[in-house]
């Protein structure tokens, strides 16, 4: 990224402070930055609780299972389709999660250290399995995804109520909570201590999985061609990229995250159930206002995680506030409705 | 020219699709470090020919031969990996990737673990943009922030990363400015230093003079010959392409000219109509000439409410309209048939009789219900008065050929029984049975006292069927012709910029006449 | 025996291109999926294939019956609305509140209902025609704020004790027929005769082929697909409307879901999603069969959530014939 500013102000030079501007203004990325510092910023000034450690570990952890799903649609958006059906995916992944690791039928020698291994990665195997079924119907089938994933959203979310007959999952073994792990409790650090010791695992996974993602959307050539793909299906085509592949990779990725987001979700308390919120909007939610136009062709992960951390700090900036957290979602909805026009207004005066 | 190799040869290919014969029987051949033009008129099979080189389209018979050896091309990656590359009209880049990225999508440089190696990539771009001596541009931008004349540049460059030996340039002149024609033409001549075989296609046959070497004609899809450039001569080539004498392909009606019908005056919408005025007659036809970009489409499209005007006044039989909207413009009685008909003026998944009732929908209908037999009335009445070639008025206009297809669109906007009737393009892409038809039919629609406006490129069509001709450059009208004075060279000039005569510069044109005299 | 042997020879022919005319259209093909289902539904339970079952079914379809038509019409045009559900759910909230909170009369608040989701849908169609905001996105915003703003105004308390008239349209018959299907079918021939006949319903079909065609045509393509927007979210507020009546009480969650069910009933109607095509004929079959599965399977025994892994997958299969069917016509 540097180096690209970098030649740019060295071509162009310009004034110091509309460069600053256009740095800041010019993507998506940065506008949510500053958003996020000014609301966290405004919102601690009004209540000082709010900054509390506990609370902003929340802020950054309590959607970390969104924007990692986000990263899997930040995917399949680019490459110009979508997927509705996450939201199914992760909670029945997440039941199946519980299921394997509350199950009583594993033979006596299987350590328990591997039963939770197992429930934990079997989830992902089965979230990469259904992605690629997915990615199958659109690609090779031609079948519009939203309406394979409409169909997929029904089937799974039949299949999950049907096999957990609505009941909760507990007494899961205490090594299986992954996502509630600090893994620098103890360590030292010169600021900000109470805070790095206390983040979970969840925050890791996000910010590990989107600098990975990044870069391979970035540098790889298959990351590369998702853009191709979504930007110009006939350039890449005569460019000799694979349609076909391309795509069944963006959905069988979107299947893995899906299924990485789901054991962060079943993880995370000590008990399992099945809720349906529409998860799958907040995931489109945060890869849309992070810039990812869904037309295809355009937008970084870094900007869905971004949106997502975005959207839980309004949430729990609302109690701070004294706001009834009944609007949150109104809230949320304008919120949403203001990034995307500004996106597109922006999009539109770049254009001209 | 002796020593230079032979790189593509197209030997006897032929091909048909269902209902036409696009190609019967052409060769076609380039040599390394020259420019071979390919003429013919529009349905002539150019584009079929330039598609089998570039392995869009397999031939049904005939053979290609590369580098002495004979091919098969299954898909487009065929081509390019035996060096042909083929830069289209409708240029196929990303607009949301930069510059470098574009030219290197699908053969980026790697860095030793295989990932995209940015800063040489970048570094690359930039060496093969300045071996075309292309200097002002920079890798990073996003391509759909450049000019059209920019983005060509990089498909250029595009198709030089790929190492490309035959150079496919299909009518790379049409949509840019002057300067950029230039540019263009400066890359052409280095990449023929290269040893670089480039086929060049382009309706305009002066350029085939500037930058050609060989050129060969198609008409109706049948090859008619090859010549040398430098011995040949325009009429000679317009012969071969037209293959009859001009009188047949426009049958030009003497008509009585009228009151005036249209007037516009000082119309101005941003920067593609500047202070536009001229007026429209009764049973005259106006040839509206100019290059591509020179804003004519636009004028016609603020005329008609599409883009309504940010200044001037319109006036219809005198009085003075405000036309915010297509529905207005309909209701004064001015019709568009737009330039490009299948994006434009159809819906071809619909039904013929869909089609020609959409812009009279009202007129067919009683309290907002369609009378499904008039409706079908008109569809017969249109098939019969244009003779358009469809089976029922049930068929689906997107099966027609191009030329039916046209007839449709102008039955659509006859329905609306306008007094003034402006067409872009009209004969873009038909065939040229189907060509003469139109210019019958626009004849004989003056003749009953329509007013038309005619937006060309072709200038012998301009030619062949206005009464007068109007020519736009960079938004401006900047010059007017009476049918007598208009010559290929006079409007030429005037469209490109040079035109030193006098007289009919348009401020003559104040007074209301002065074209005639 | 002589004369009707001829008799079926002649028309056999014609029987023959009608049945191949049939099979060629969705709605041909969903109408024999339905008749086989229905088939064999009635041979696993015989409380499936009685009138007051049917009647009651059709009660139950009535509210997202009432949103997939406008959402047919919305297809058609190449859009989508996704906020139809938290429409439902504003204007249920809306009704109630401004009866027991605002004091209005029952009737007023009825009409404020109705009102509100008119213009929430016109809000809709003015942020996409105005904005260009792609509608998926469009709604999708709008789906979280209007719920937002219905639960807002809630404070997740709910309203009952609505007086007796208030549950004759949700709950009461008329001639045997419960009273919302009057609307429903009503709805649906208002709806069919408007898309195929009028120059509306033309316009509709040419905006959602080729909508820079239709423009340039002189149709007003805004302004209608605003109009359709409107309708959308009025229909939903009706929709809201016939559902307090039918369960006696608002919430803020009534609804979340639905624009799911009423696109599935769409898409499964034959219409296709990326515009241009499709017919009410369609979507109310689309309706009927969902409505008759997930019914005739939990009355087969099969546990009520399997019933939708059948509908989704029956979407999915009934497009895929779709597109093997158009190929095939195409002659791909």
């Amino acid at each position: 990224m540097a180096s690209v500013t970098q030649t740019v102000s060295m071509r162009r030079p310009r004034s110091q402070v509309s460069s600053v501007l256009r740095t800041i203004f010019g993507s998506q990325e940065s506008v949510l930055l500053v958003v996020l510092v000014l609301l966290i910023a405004y919102v601690g000034h009004s209540n000082s609780g709010f900054l509390a450690t506990r609370n902003m570990v929340n802020v950054f952890a309590g959607y970390a299972y969104i924007a990692i799903a986000a990263l899997g649609m930040t995917m399949v958006i680019v490459t110009g389709n979508i997927d509705i059906s996450v939201g199914s995916l992760m909670v029945t992944l997440s039941m199946l999660s519980g299921a394997l690791v509350t199950y009583k039928g594993y033979p006596s020698w299987l350590p328990l250290d591997a039963i939770i291994g197992i429930s934990w990665l079997l989830p992902i195997v089965i979230g990469a399995l259904i992605g690629a079924i997915i990615g199958f119907f659109v690609t090779y089938l031609r079948i519009p995804a939203i309406v394979v994933t409409l169909g997929f959203l029904s089937i799974l979310k039949g299949v999950l109520i049907m096999v957990s007959q609505g009941e909760r999952i507990t007494g899961m073994p205490t090594g299986y909570a992954l996502a509630q792990r600090r893994p620098l409790q103890g360590l030292d650090f010169p600021i900000f201590e109470d805070f790095f010791r206390m983040l979970t695992m969840p925050v890791f996974f996000m910010v590990f999985l989107m600098i990975v993602v990044a870069l391979w959307m970035r540098y790889s050539p298959t990351g590369r061609a998702m853009y191709a793909v979504g930007g110009n299906a006939e350039a890449a085509r005569l460019s000799g990229i694979s349609e076909h592949r391309i795509v069944m990779t963006a959905f069988i990725l979107n299947g893995v995250f899906v299924g990485i987001a789901a054991v962060l979700n079943a993880t995370q308390f000590s008990v399992i159930q099945v809720t349906l919120p529409p998860i799958e909007l907040q995931i489109i939610t945060a890869t849309v206002v992070g810039g990812v136009s869904i037309l295809g062709g355009t937008g970084t992960v870094v900007g869905a995680v971004l949106a997502a951390i975005l959207l839980n700090t309004i949430t729990k900036a609302l109690v701070f506030l004294d706001i009834s957290p009944f609007w949150t979602r109104a809230i949320q909805g304008l919120m949403i409705l203001v990034t995307v026009l500004a996106d597109l207004i922006r999009r539109q005066r770049q254009a001209e | 020219m002796a020593d230079s190799q032979t790189l593509l040869e197209l030997k006897h290919i032929s091909k048909s699709f269902p209902g036409v014969k696009a190609l019967d029987d052409v060769s076609f051949d380039v040599r390394s470090g020259e420019v071979h033009a390919l003429l013919g008129e529009n349905g002539a099979g150019k584009s079929t020919l330039i598609k089998i080189a570039s392995g869009v389209y397999q031939p049904d018979g005939g053979e290609i031969v590369v580098g002495g050896k004979a091919v098969r091309f299954g898909s487009p990656r065929d081509a390019q990996v035996h060096g042909i590359a083929t830069i289209y009209q409708e240029l196929l880049l990303y607009p949301e990737l930069s510059v470098a990225e574009n030219i290197f999508m699908g053969h980026a440089p790697r860095t030793r673990l295989g990932a995209v190696n940015w800063p040489e990539m970048r570094r690359k771009a930039e060496e093969l943009l300045a071996s075309l001596n292309i200097h002002d541009l920079d890798v990073t931008t996003k391509v759909g922030r450049l000019t059209v004349g920019n983005r060509q540049r990089v498909e250029i460059a595009k198709a030089l990363s790929m190492n490309a030996r035959v150079l496919i340039m299909d009518e790379p002149t049409a949509a840019i400015t002057e300067a950029d024609v230039e540019r263009l033409f400066e890359i052409i001549r280095l990449l023929k230093g290269r040893e670089v075989g480039v086929v060049y296609i382009s309706h305009r046959l002066h350029e085939v003079f500037d930058i050609g070497d060989r050129v060969t004609v198609l008409r109706d899809g049948r090859y008619i010959a090859t010549k040398a450039v430098a011995e040949t001569t325009e009429d000679e080539l317009v012969n071969m392409m037209v293959g009859r004498t001009l009188d047949t392909m426009f049958p030009k009606l003497e008509t009585q000219v009228g009151e005036v019908v249209l007037e516009v005056r000082g119309l101005s919408r941003g920067r593609m109509v500047r202070d536009v005025s001229f007026q429209l007659r009764a049973g005259e036809i106006v040839g509206m000439a100019g290059l591509v970009g020179s804003g004519r489409s636009e004028v016609a499209q603020t005329i008609f409410g599409l883009t309504p005007p940010q200044a001037g006044t319109i006036l219809m039989r005198g009085r003075e309209i405000k036309i915010k909207s297509p529905r207005q413009a309909m209701r004064y009685g001015i019709a568009y048939l737009p330039e490009d008909r299948g994006t434009q003026g159809l819906i071809r998944q619909m039904e013929l009789r869909h089609n020609t009732s959409l812009t009279v929908l009202r007129d067919l209908s009683r309290a907002g219900f369609i009378n499904r037999q008039k409706e079908m009335q008109l569809a017969q009445s249109t098939i019969e008065k244009l003779s358009i070639r469809a089976y029922s008025p049930l068929q689906i206009v997107g099966k027609l050929s191009g030329g039916n297809q046209q007839k449709v669109v102008v039955g659509k906007w006859l329905a609306t029984r306008p007094r003034v009737l402006i067409v872009d393009e009209p004969t873009r892409g038909i065939d040229v049975g189907a060509k003469a038809e139109i210019h019958r039919l626009l004849s004989e629609l003056a003749q009953q006292g329509l007013a038309i406006l005619m937006i060309s490129s072709e200038l012998p069509e301009i030619l062949g069927m206005s009464d007068r001709i109007l020519v736009m450059r960079e938004g401006r009208l900047v010059a007017e012709f009476s049918r007598a004075e208009a010559t290929q060279e006079n409007v030429g000039m005037a469209m490109m910029g040079n035109w030193t005569g006098n007289g009919n510069t348009l401020k003559v044109q104040a007074d209301g006449a002065a074209w005639q005299a | 025996m002589a004369t009707r042997e001829t008799s079926l020879k002649k028309s056999s022919p014609a029987l023959f291109q009608q049945v191949q005319g049939v099979l060629r259209t969705q709605e041909g093909v969903l109408l024999i999926i339905t008749i086989i289902s229905v088939l064999i539904l009635a041979t696993q339970t015989d409380k499936f294939l009685t009138v007051k079952n049917l009647l009651n079914q059709g009660r139950l379809m009535t509210e997202i019956g009432l949103i997939a038509l406008p959402m047919t019409f919305i297809i058609i045009t190449g859009g989508i609305d996704l906020s139809v559900g938290s429409i439902v759910g504003l204007s249920a909230i809306m009704l109630g509140y401004s009866w027991h909170n605002l004091g209005f009369p029952l009737e007023v608040a009825i009409a404020i209902a109705l009102g509100i989701g008119a213009l929430a849908g016109a809000i809709n169609g003015l942020i996409i025609t105005r904005f260009r905001v792609p509608p998926l996105i469009a709604t999708l915003a709008t789906l979280a704020f209007y719920r937002g703003l219905a639960e807002g105004i809630a404070q997740a308390r709910s309203v009952t004790g609505y007086p007796a008239w208030f549950f004759d349209l949700g709950q009461r018959e008329t001639l045997g027929i419960p009273n919302q299907l009057y609307f429903l079918v009503i709805g649906i021939v208002i709806s069919a005769i408007l898309l195929s006949r009028t120059t509306f319903g033309r316009s509709l079909y040419a905006i959602g082929n080729n909508e820079l065609a239709a423009r340039f045509s002189g149709i007003p393509v805004n302004r209608n697909k605003v109009l359709i927007y409107a309708f959308s979210g009025f229909m939903s507020g009706f929709a809201g409307y016939v559902l307090v009546s039918r369960v006696s009480t608002t919430r803020s969650d009534m609804g979340s879901g639905w624009e799911l069910d009423a696109i599935a009933a769409v898409v499964l109607g034959g219409t296709s999603i990326t515009g241009g095509t499709g017919s009410i004929l369609g979507t109310t079959i689309g309706l009927v069969l969902i409505q008759l599965l997930k019914n005739g399977l939990a009355l087969s025994g099969v546990t009520g959530d399997a019933t939708i892994v059948v509908i989704g997958s029956v979407l999915i299969l009934s497009t895929l014939i779709n597109i093997v069917v158009q190929r095939r016509l195409r002659g791909v």
